[in-house]
């Protein structure tokens, strides 16, 4: 009987490994696993953005051509990171998924995203979605329209499609789900819009709603009192619309926030958590662990959403478990993970609205000119609101130990409006005026850097003169960051001197996430091009560059 | 003597035209369409119709093209999200007052 029990055991354990061998790859997804397969929104759960693959190197990158081009048929913007599962590829964009093979650029499915085009009205900055994610057979994504989709990998149809919130009412989701621990989790958008912010988990098998995590302290809970008395935080913004990294071994999900709702903070006085935050929380609940608020009262449009990368680095000669964020407000973070207190903040772009981050208080320490803005002055910001980095994610180097990101440089002209803002569902909801101030002739408007996490030091600057970068990076052990320009060139950039060492120049603007995998044994880089998905490229490329989507697949042409 | 005649009274034609433009539109008309601006097109358009973020420039927008104009705000173009369900007709009209005036009335 001991025995029979024993095998029944083993055999229910070896079901339960076929069927959960999808969770067992995600966790070695870039950390360990098959370089064949590229399976999380950021190249592992610890978003490092970073492959071992090194067939790619600086000696050989002389030889990197296209290999194929698939068109996406989309004109508002790639800013997506695909993923790659046996051979396959998935792509998305704001108007459909598709699965492309990755030996001959080949089409298998495609599948629309319909949404009304009235949905235009509450996505603030652009009609765009950054990805999909895998999960058991399944291809999760979600529409502008405030839906979550699972599809079949094979096939492209659609197995079940939930709801998430009411667009009417200014929500909307441009960011990729995930899943983590047996748990799909989407973040959502809407924070021009007096929305509350949410994380999401649903049942990744039956869509089944599971858990909502409020990222603005309700009635009863730990933050409440960092709210006026009343119901400001119910359209208190918070939104989640960058997705969140993972640490298993913690079991803590982290997932960074936006700016406030109104945008001026006079209308909800006091820090306002977590709007502007990182919060860290368990997978299977939503329950909240630790947070750490980049702004407190945030009034700049300085969403605290970028990426939260992970890694065990070296401090002060002890190795410590370290989440890292290069926030809108110009400063560059590390935390430890396991608690959220600060270890270091230092500036990487130029800031006048805090002198520095305290690391006592763990606060800012705001300048007088924050003060005579809060006032009601108008006055120029640096950072602009759009900050010294946007969502366009860095890549961190775990052999170098460097970061590598696109910074902007530019100052807004910003001042909180005397009368508060009325709220209506679904609409605007700001009390603020900001334009963007007169750049100096031949100051560079972005940088392409590779920084020290703990002091923001860079090991190289690469200005941008003509036009700043809003594309992602990749970081490989062949010593070379990839990334791209608004203009199309898809570039690959000496890790170890800045220097642009190969480019060639894609259909459309690169706005996007590459990635980099192999298959049978050739290594394989995928970009996505497409001019938009934001509202500053259009801006700033106004009749340089035309839009219309791609994907774009290079390797090494054999000798 | 009739080239002279011609040359003089082009200013005068062009004023007239200006002129009638302006009496076209109420002032109040050109206020509220200014508050409507403000609250539903200055995120793209930007304020006061200055610096547009993504969006066209309203001050190129031809001034004889009042049709076109609604059309697009009502049922939208491209990018251009749909205001039919959102902005009552007057209200449109009131947008393109301060539009076609450049807030300037």
């Amino acid at each position: 009987m001991g025995k029979l029990l024993a095998g029944t055991v083993v055999l229910a354990a070896f079901g339960a490994l076929a069927h959960a061998q999808t969770q067992q790859e995600l966790l070695r997804d870039g950390n360990g696993g098959s370089t064949d397969n590229v399976l999380t929104y950021g190249m592992g759960y610890h978003q490092q953005r970073y492959s071992p693959l090194r067939q790619i190197s600086k000696s050989t990158v002389k030889r990197l051509v296209p290999v194929w081009s698939a068109s996406l048929a989309n004109e508002f913007g790639e800013q997506g990171q695909p993923l790659v599962y046996n051979g396959v590829l998935y792509a998305a964009n704001v108007k459909r998924v598709v699965a492309i093979d990755v030996a001959t650029g080949t089409q298998l499915w495609t599948t629309a995203l319909e949404w009304e085009p009235a949905v235009a009205r509450v996505v603030c900055c652009g009609l765009s979605n950054r990805g999909v994610a895998l999960y058991n057979g399944k291809v999760f994504v979600g529409s502008v329209d405030a839906h979550l989709r699972a599809l079949d990998a094979k096939t492209g149809k659609e197995i079940w499609k939930v709801k998430i919130a009411e667009w009417k009412e200014g929500y909307s989701i441009t960011s990729a789900p995930t899943v983590a621990n047996g748990v799909l989790m989407t973040g959502m958008t809407g924070g021009e819009y007096g929305v509350r912010g949410f994380v999401d988990g649903y049942d990744p098998d039956t869509g089944k709603h599971l858990w909502r995590r409020h990222t603005t302290a309700g009635p009863g809970e730990k933050g409440n009192e960092t709210w006026p008395a009343g119901d400001a935080y119910l359209r208190g913004g918070g939104s989640t619309w960058i997705t969140g990294s993972y640490d298993p071994d913690l079991d803590l999900v982290y997932w960074g926030t936006s700016n406030g709702g109104p945008w001026t903070a006079t209308a909800r006085p006091g820090d306002n958590l977590w709007i502007s935050s990182v919060i860290a929380f368990r997978p299977k609940t939503g329950e909240m662990v630790w947070h750490y608020q980049w702004t407190p009262a945030e009034t700049y449009d300085f969403d605290g959403n970028n990426e939260n990368v992970l890694a065990d680095i070296m401090v002060g000669g002890v190795k410590r478990k370290v989440l890292m964020h290069a926030d809108r407000n110009g400063f560059l973070y590390t935390l430890d993970r396991t608690n959220g207190k600060l270890i270091a903040a230092n500036a990487y772009v130029k800031v006048n609205w805090a002198e520095r981050i305290d690391l006592t208080t763990a606060r800012p320490v705001e300048t007088e000119l924050a003060k005579r803005l809060r006032a009601g002055e108008k006055v120029e910001v640096r950072p602009r609101w759009t900050g010294g980095k946007n969502w366009m994610p860095m890549a961190f180097n775990p052999d170098t130990g460097r970061l590598y990101f696109a910074m902007l440089e530019e100052a807004s002209v910003y001042q909180l409006n005397k009368e508060l803002p009325v709220y209506k569902a679904g609409e605007r909801y700001m009390g603020v005026e900001n334009t963007t101030a007169p750049r100096t002739p031949g100051e560079p408007w972005g940088y392409f850097g590779a920084l020290d996490p703990l002091t923001a030091k860079p090991k190289w600057k690469l200005p941008l003169l003509d036009l700043p970068s809003w594309s992602g990076m990749l970081a490989t052990a062949g010593g070379l960051v990839f990334s791209g320009r608004p203009t199309g060139e898809f570039v690959a950039i000496d890790e170890d001197t800045g220097s642009i060492v190969w480019q060639f120049k894609t259909g459309s603007g690169i706005n996007a996430q590459p990635i980099t995998y192999t298959h049978k044994g050739r290594q394989y880089v995928t970009v996505l091009s497409g001019l938009g998905g934001g509202t500053s490229a259009k801006r700033e490329t106004e009749g340089k560059v035309l839009p219309g989507g791609s994907v774009w697949t290079f390797a090494l042409m054999p000798d | 003597m009739n080239r002279l005649k011609i040359v003089l009274a082009a200013p005068l034609l062009a004023f007239a035209q200006l002129a009638s433009a302006q009496d076209a539109f109420k002032l109040e008309q050109v206020k509220s369409g200014s508050e409507t601006y403000a609250r539903h097109c200055a995120p793209c358009h930007g304020p006061r119709m200055a610096n547009p973020e993504g969006a066209s420039d309203l001050r190129k927008f031809p001034r004889d093209q009042r049709e076109r104009f609604l059309a697009s705000v009502s049922k939208g173009k491209n990018a251009m999200p749909p205001w039919g369900d959102v902005l009552k007709p007057d209200e449109i009209d009131a947008l393109w007052a301060y539009v076609a005036t450049g807030g300037k009335n």
